[in-house]
């Protein structure tokens, strides 16, 4: 392929030459301001006879790589961003997203990084989750077990717990949640700024637990809220739900860029 | 409380929220039902209405303070409670005696070998059944523990009500490893769920004995150091003396018990007023201060952790040999009538007034829940205060909502 070919030192010269290249073509194609004019009208409407319609093959070769050369920055080691001196071997980004897109930290081998700004806003959210601070019972002497001197959560970055919903990225829904506690806990939900993860900490709100033939409780938080992470046990250990929030991490990650997707909003039946 | 509204959803207006409209709103949307209630909604000038909770860093739990206030001032309260209500004492009637055991565990989650006691002791009394003397020592043993675990918690929640986040730390290390060293011993970190009708889950294990030994080898150390650190600090005395002082004529009309009696100058302590297990054999003050404020409370809180060290000191020593379970059947029927058993949980009084009918199930269990009776201390208390100092002042009183609410 042409494109894959290691262009030698003035790349960048290269590059731009290309740009003008292409632009010239583009000018010259009459079929781009001819449909401009009638959208109505396709290509495949007109008989053959018609010019517009082979044109349409010069517009799409047009498609060159838009290589916008590195100005900015230099990596202080060259070595450590694929050799240094040798200038990248991919210039567009559609070859760019085929490669490997593991978080080596790697990225700036390419001039250019090819992302929606969630893509890597996510990166940062989830090596920062803030949990909010509201514990309902039980489960919350784990939760805060898990946060001080033993097993200390600061260490994989959940720490800061925050005491107000707004501050709040995740909420751990650590304890019985019962029918009164369910508007309030809903409304913390509601007040949170998207994008927030909730993890079910313990039976209770993952099903009921030890007290889901109780006349007062809600058997599961996932009557009320979307859960992302369950973590089953009464109460499990602190170990248990850094697990779960390394879980929370993984899905995260895995899913970075896409949160706005997922479905949010409580989904009540009635009666509760 | 029985009107219930229906709100959108803020993320999706079309569906609909079933929820109480007190929770958003201090005033509640009914017509005062009371006098009091009418008196308490009724706002003068310059005074207005704040919700505390149920969502609150200092309010141990879920619950709720409305406070009515005059600038900064608190010119009265009502705190709501039930945000915890799950319904132990139903539930234990509909489980065999057996199932009440571990029902009761999530009551005082923070001690809950106390209160998983209250069916334990209450069928034993009922069926006057004789414990084996190395069960009552094992169960002498945990319940120190617990407290002194509950008690160092306490301690780093009161500092952290107070704004220090230091020793809360502190507090987490002593009581993490006295509950992993009753993890050897039981299988659980919190909810124990050891005591059994007629004796113990299990015997002292190799685990628990080693771990024991460890921490008892530098616990007395451990209470100084983290005591150094809050004992005379400026603040946390200058936050905590003479603030909420209870006069021991009020405490005793208000039932309150444990520390916070027992800060006014009352040496009542079930453990030496009604001895019940082996307490009779053990030696042991009963630490009182005389002030009633906050920070009397707190000192009676350390003092009862060397006392308990000191307990179980005893214990080891004295600990006899012998099995750990009376034989009992598996199919447990006491006799018909009521029994009545209480003990000295690290918030106070525990009790429990049980109803038998004879058959395999509790009739009728009631819960005497030491925190629900403290906590009713900060009608009291509060009013006269400033806002910041009414953490100072719940945190003190150590209520922990799963008792309260049940
Ligand atoms: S799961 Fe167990 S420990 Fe957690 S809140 Fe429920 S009863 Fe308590």
């Amino acid at each position: 392929m042409e494109m894959r070919r290691r262009s030698d030192d003035d790349q960048p010269n290269e590059a731009r030459e290309r740009v003008a290249r292409a632009r010239e073509a583009d000018e010259l194609t009459p079929s781009a301001s001819a449909r401009t004019e009638d959208p109505v009208q396709m290509a495949s409407d007109q008989p053959s006879a018609q010019p517009g319609a082979l044109k349409l093959a010069a517009d799409r070769a047009v498609v060159e790589p838009i290589v916008v050369p590195n100005m900015v920055w230099t990596s202080a080691n060259p070595i450590a961003y694929g050799g240094g001196s040798t200038p990248p071997a991919i210039t567009h980004l559609r070859e760019l997203e085929e490669e490997d897109k593991s978080d080596n930290g790697r990225w700036g081998r390419f001039d250019i990084i090819p992302t929606k700004s969630d893509y890597v806003l996510d990166l940062i959210r989830l090596n920062s989750l803030w949990p909010l601070l509201s514990g309902l019972a039980c489960c919350a002497i784990e939760m805060m077990s898990a946060a001080t001197s033993k097993n200390d959560m600061d260490r994989f970055g959940m720490f800061p717990f925050r005491a107000s919903p707004r501050q709040a990225d995740v909420l751990i829904a650590a304890g019985t949640l019962t029918t009164k506690m369910a508007g309030p806990f809903l409304r913390l939900w509601e007040q949170m700024p998207e994008p927030k993860w909730s993890v079910a900490m313990g039976d209770c709100t993952t099903s009921g637990g030890r007290y889901k033939r109780s006349y007062s409780t809600v058997e599961g938080i996932d009557r009320i809220m979307p859960v992302d992470v369950y973590v089953p046990g009464c109460p499990p250990r602190p170990e248990g739900l850094i697990y779960g929030m390394m879980k929370l991490q993984q899905l995260i990650r895995e899913r970075r860029g896409q949160w706005a997707e997922r479905a949010v909003g409580p989904t009540v039946p009635q009666g509760i | 409380m029985a009107q219930q509204t229906r709100v959108r959803s803020l993320d999706d207006p079309d569906v609909f929220v079933e929820s109480p409209a007190t929770i958003y709103d201090a005033v509640p949307p009914y017509p005062p039902r009371t006098e009091r209630e009418a008196e308490f909604y009724h706002l003068r000038d310059g005074e207005m209405l704040i919700n505390l909770g149920p969502q609150h860093p200092s309010t141990h739990g879920v619950l709720r303070v409305v406070l009515k206030i005059d600038g900064e001032r608190v010119v009265d309260l009502d705190p709501v409670i039930g945000y915890l209500h799950r319904g132990v004492e139903k539930i234990c009637e509909n489980g065999t005696w057996h199932h009440a055991i571990s029902n009761c565990d999530p009551l005082e989650y923070v001690a809950s070998m106390f209160s998983e006691a209250m069916p334990v002791l209450a069928c034993e009394k009922l069926l006057d059944l004789q414990v084996p003397r190395r069960a009552e020592y094992i169960r002498v043993l945990a319940w120190e523990l617990n407290r002194i675990a509950s008690h160092a918690l306490f301690m780093g929640w009161l500092s952290l009500d107070l704004g220090g986040l230091t020793p809360i730390l502190y507090g987490f290390i002593e009581r993490d490893e006295i509950v992993e060293m009753l993890n050897a011993l039981t299988g659980q970190r919190v909810l124990f769920n050891y005591l059994r009708i007629g004796g113990v889950n299990g015997d002292l294990n190799h685990d628990f004995m080693s771990r024991l030994g460890d921490w008892m080898s530098h616990a007395a150390e451990q209470v100084e150091n983290q005591t150094k650190l809050i004992n005379e600090n400026e603040i946390f005395v200058g936050r905590t003396r003479g603030l909420g002082v209870v006069d021991r004529a009020t405490a005793l009309r208000m039932c309150a018990t444990g520390p916070v009696l027992r800060a006014t100058g009352i040496p009542y302590d079930i453990r030496r007023a009604h001895p019940y297990s082996v307490y009779n054999e053990l030696e042991f003050d009963v630490p009182t201060r005389e002030e009633g404020d906050s920070y009397a409370r707190y000192l009676v809180h350390v003092d009862e952790i060397k006392q308990s060290i000191h307990i179980i000191d005893q214990v080891l020593h004295q600990m006899p040999d012998g099995t750990v379970m009376a034989k009992i059947p598996r199919w447990i029927r006491p006799r018909p009538g009521r029994a009545w058993v209480s003990i000295e949980s690290p918030r106070g009084q525990y009790g429990a007034y049980v109803m038998s009918d004879g058959s395999d199930h509790p009739f009728r269990m009631r819960i005497r829940d030491p925190s629900f009776f403290n906590l009713s201390l900060v009608g009291h208390l509060m009013p006269g205060n400033l806002i910041a100092d009414t953490m100072a002042i719940m945190a003190s009183l150590d209520p922990v909502m799963g008792g309260i609410d049940k």
